[in-house]
């Protein structure tokens, strides 16, 4: 199909394309188990709390961090890929726009992940 | 639109035998931006609500009830759920177009995409319909 390679110039923009890419693929993936998890609430109360509690324990909370992660490069970078699209500016600024998605979604990756891993620790929400 | 298409990365252009592919090719183009700038404010919000503002293990069944007997959080959680889930099967199709290279292969995995894609939605939207909160 592809024969004369995908198109963003320069490896910063190869290499967030690969990402969204990657992360796209994750999150539509969790979608697909979540929608499973939450039909559990229509079928019976016990069977979805029983469930829902597994989302508690700590490798499924990391797995939770890591989802946050993918969403937010994946949204910050689908902003990236627009203003690309359709701004002179963002072409201009590419490469340092690439280089904020990764600021911010490192931030916000571990401003949330503390949020979602202390209950596990403190057995008391956050907020 | 073909000139628009080569330069972006949907990397599905090589199809170039007839105008209608093209076509298609572009509204998904302006589908996937248009879903996509919705989804980051339905998608976030609905994290935040979640797994920031509330606990995970606090979403639980007393929690989903509550959500549901406001039609509002039925509509806007059927919304991200239609819009998310075809912004990401059209995002999965391109990625087979690109580099699945066995056509055979390709069409089969496209139809298993559609066909677990399509099924989720079916049920979705039932849960979120026939809840009773």
């Amino acid at each position: 199909m592809l024969s004369r390679g995908t198109v963003y110039k320069g490896k910063t923009g190869m290499w967030a394309f690969t990402a969204h890419r990657v992360t796209g693929f994750l999150v539509l993936m969790f979608l697909l188990l979540h929608v499973v998890d939450v039909t559990l609430a229509g079928i019976s109360e016990h069977l979805y709390d029983t469930v829902h509690a597994v989302y508690g324990n700590v490798l499924l909370r990391l797995f939770e961090v890591g989802l946050l992660g993918a969403l937010v490069f994946h949204a910050l970078n689908g902003l990236r890929i627009i203003a690309v699209d359709f701004f002179d500016a963002a072409v201009r600024r590419q490469k340092q726009l690439a280089w904020a998605v990764v600021a911010v979604t490192a931030v916000v990756t571990v401003l949330g992940g503390i949020v979602i891993m202390l209950p596990f620790f403190t057995h008391k929400p956050v907020f | 639109m073909a000139q628009t298409l080569d330069r972006n990365e949907t990397g599905t252009e090589s199809d170039q035998s007839s105008a209608a592919p093209n076509r298609a090719e572009a509204r998904m183009w302006y589908y996937m931006r248009i879903s996509g700038l919705i989804l980051v404010f339905l998608a976030l919000i609905h994290f935040a609500i979640t797994h920031i503002v509330n606990d995970v293990v606090e979403t639980d069944f007393a929690f989903v009830q509550t959500r549901w007997s406001n039609p509002l959080w039925r509509f806007f959680d059927w919304t991200l759920l239609a819009l998310a889930l075809s912004h990401g099967v059209i995002g999965v199709r391109t990625i087979a177009e690109d580099y699945i290279r066995k056509p055979r292969l390709r069409v089969a995995v496209k139809a298993l995409l559609f066909t677990v894609v399509a099924g989720i939605f079916l049920l979705g939207t039932i849960t979120i319909v026939t809840f009773s909160a």
